[in-house]
């Protein structure tokens, strides 16, 4: 099968169950509440060292948010329930209440919840004050800013992490110019994000190592300088191999993502120097959901 | 289906106690077997029918036509479905009420949403004294849930509430959030003396300057208050009776008070609209 030229691997992307949430993060301009889902998404790039994967799924407009405010809905990933109770009241007491005239907002009904306000609130010291408006519960919490707003909990539901494809390029440059369009295309779709680095990860990984202690190590069979050292994926012509990593709330938003995601990047064609699209799996042992590039294409 | 509809026959001489008519208490039943259903009038007992006239089948949706005053507890410990009531009603509206909705199209006599812990409160006229307020031997009022007086409100409003939301858009009596021990009130005309007084925790908030505020108030200053855009913007939303919530913002002044209590409450005057 090949799209504009460039060839699509017979391959399934492999990935597992994750646990996520939404939060929505508003704040007197938009340029603020950036400023804070860009903290609260710093280092979330990956479960493996992270403990949640974190990423911008869109902006809100005033008539989307609780306050009227403007404001950013962000996804966060996490491996249980449990991670996500410990990290996401964490970041958003650290990256987000610092930030100047922010409020943070449950973007997730479920019956299952992790805290939020309900942890960040002794940060009040006894000033705190508990609402409940329309059936949602609101600390507020006295701030030097004025007061910082937080919802008592956000909800939880099953997500899907690691869904995944490779662009095998000529060189960087060229895998680089696809992965950005492919990751400006996935950005537009909701549910789904991209918590690497501008969407696009450099140093995409095998499970396991020759080293015991680690979890994860590089994934020899996919780098360009060990082309003749190792049993290698790859060609003379692939120069540098880079992965969109996406999780999602499901495997609809998952393959809809990598649809979107794919074509964009096929869009530059082999002309451009995008010479395959592959997929990274473990042979099924890592998780139980397939997304198998040739039949989402179809 | 049509609203199971009571409609009185004559105006009543003595006060009538109609807690039995109720969406959950009527489930199922039959209009021969509601018929039958007890109900205090003054001193004695009467079956419904020698009261009412009725019509309509859907029990989840009653509506109470011809009402007056002397009709007392309606909706009393409801917890789903809706009571519609034109005219007037007496004392103890939705007395305890834990969900559903009333809607009176008339004025209410004492203690509307007495001990209520959810569901909502329409009144589209005035409202007689201790609205959503604790009765006697209480120790809260109101634990959740909204009432909304369109006209004006007795003294007394919330004594005593724990949570909820009081929305009275006319006038407000003296000692409106008396000893509350949280929740919210917002009066969006006048109010009488003294509001706030004794109140623990919790919010007043007010359109108007009051005449007597208490010395035991502290000026925090002018402020905006972005819980007061979160509050104005969720309530705005929730329906077009509370629509007009959209129109104000959030500057106010805000008092801290009782400061002969503990002093955690608030009493918040807004300074414009947007």
């Amino acid at each position: 099968m090949k799209i504009n030229g460039v060839q699509i691997d017979d391959t399934f992307a492999e990935a597992f169950p994750m646990k996520a949430t939404r939060i929505i993060i508003t704040a007197m301009t938009l340029k603020w509440a950036y400023r804070a889902a860009n903290a609260i998404r710093g280092f979330a790039s990956s479960v493996i060292a992270c403990g949640i994967e974190a990423d911008i799924e869109r902006e809100l407009k005033p008539s989307e948010t609780p306050d009227g405010r403007p404001g950013i809905s962000v996804m966060i990933f996490a491996m249980s329930t449990k991670d996500l109770e410990k990290h996401v009241a964490t970041r958003v007491g650290q990256s987000v209440m610092t930030t100047a005239t922010t409020a943070c907002y449950s973007g997730l009904e479920s019956e299952q919840t992790v805290s939020i306000g309900k942890s960040l609130r002794f940060f009040g010291d006894g000033y705190q004050i508990s609402k409940v408006v329309n059936g949602r519960r609101f600390w507020r919490i006295p701030v030097m800013h004025g007061e910082f707003i937080c919802e008592e909990s956000t909800g939880v539901t099953k997500a899907i992490g690691g869904g995944n494809f490779l662009v095998l390029a000529k060189t960087a440059r060229h895998g680089l110019a696809a992965c950005e369009k492919a990751v400006d295309e996935i950005q537009k779709l909701p549910g789904v994000i991209t918590a690497f680095p501008g969407g696009v990860v450099g140093s995409g990984s095998k499970v396991g190592s020759k080293y015991k202690f680690l979890t994860a190590s590089t994934n020899e069979a996919y780098c360009p300088t060990l082309k003749g050292q190792v049993k290698s994926e790859l060609t003379d012509e692939i120069g540098s191999v880079l992965e969109i990593v996406i999780d999602g709330l499901d495997e609809d938003s998952i393959n809809q993502a990598m649809r979107v995601g794919i074509k964009a990047a096929c869009s530059f064609g082999l002309a451009k120097g995008i010479c395959r699209i592959s997929a990274g799996n473990y042979g099924g042992n890592l998780g139980p959901h397939l997304f198998h590039l040739r039949k989402l294409l179809k | 289906m049509s609203a199971l509809t009571f409609t009185l026959k004559t105006p009543p001489k003595f006060t009538l106690n109609v807690a039995p008519l109720i969406p959950e208490n009527l489930e199922g039943k039959t209009l021969a077997k509601i018929k039958t259903i007890k109900l205090i009038y003054g001193n004695e007992t009467v079956k419904v029918d020698a009261l009412f006239s009725m019509k309509g089948t859907d029990s989840s949706h009653i509506c109470l036509d011809k009402s007056t005053d002397k009709l007392i507890n309606v909706g009393q410990k409801m917890t789903r479905g809706s009571i519609f009531i034109k005219g007037d009603v007496g004392d103890f509206l939705g007395q305890g009420m834990k969900n559903g909705k009333i809607i009176v199209d008339g004025n209410t006599g004492a203690w509307a949403g007495n001990a209520m812990s959810g569901g909502r409160i329409d009144i589209h006229g005035n409202a007689l004294d201790y609205v959503g307020a604790g009765a006697p031997g209480d120790t809260f009022g109101m634990t959740n849930g909204l009432i909304n007086i369109k006209g004006n409100a007795g003294d007394r409003v919330g004594d005593r509430m724990r949570r909820g939301i009081i929305i009275i858009q006319g006038k407000s009596g003296n000692y409106c959030g008396s000893r509350i021990h949280a929740g919210t009130i917002i009066v969006l005309d006048k109010v009488g003396k003294l509001p706030g007084e004794g109140m623990r925790r919790g919010t007043i908030i007010l359109a108007k300057k009051p005449a007597h505020l208490s010395a035991t108030f502290k000026s925090c200053g002018n402020l905006k208050m972005q819980f007061l855009r979160l509050l104005f913007t969720q309530l705005a939303n929730i329906d077009d009776e509370l629509a007009l919530f959209s129109k104000y913002g959030p500057e106010a002044h805000r008092f801290s008070g009782d400061l002969a209590r503990n002093g955690k409450g608030e009493i918040l005057i807004l300074q414009h609209y947007k």
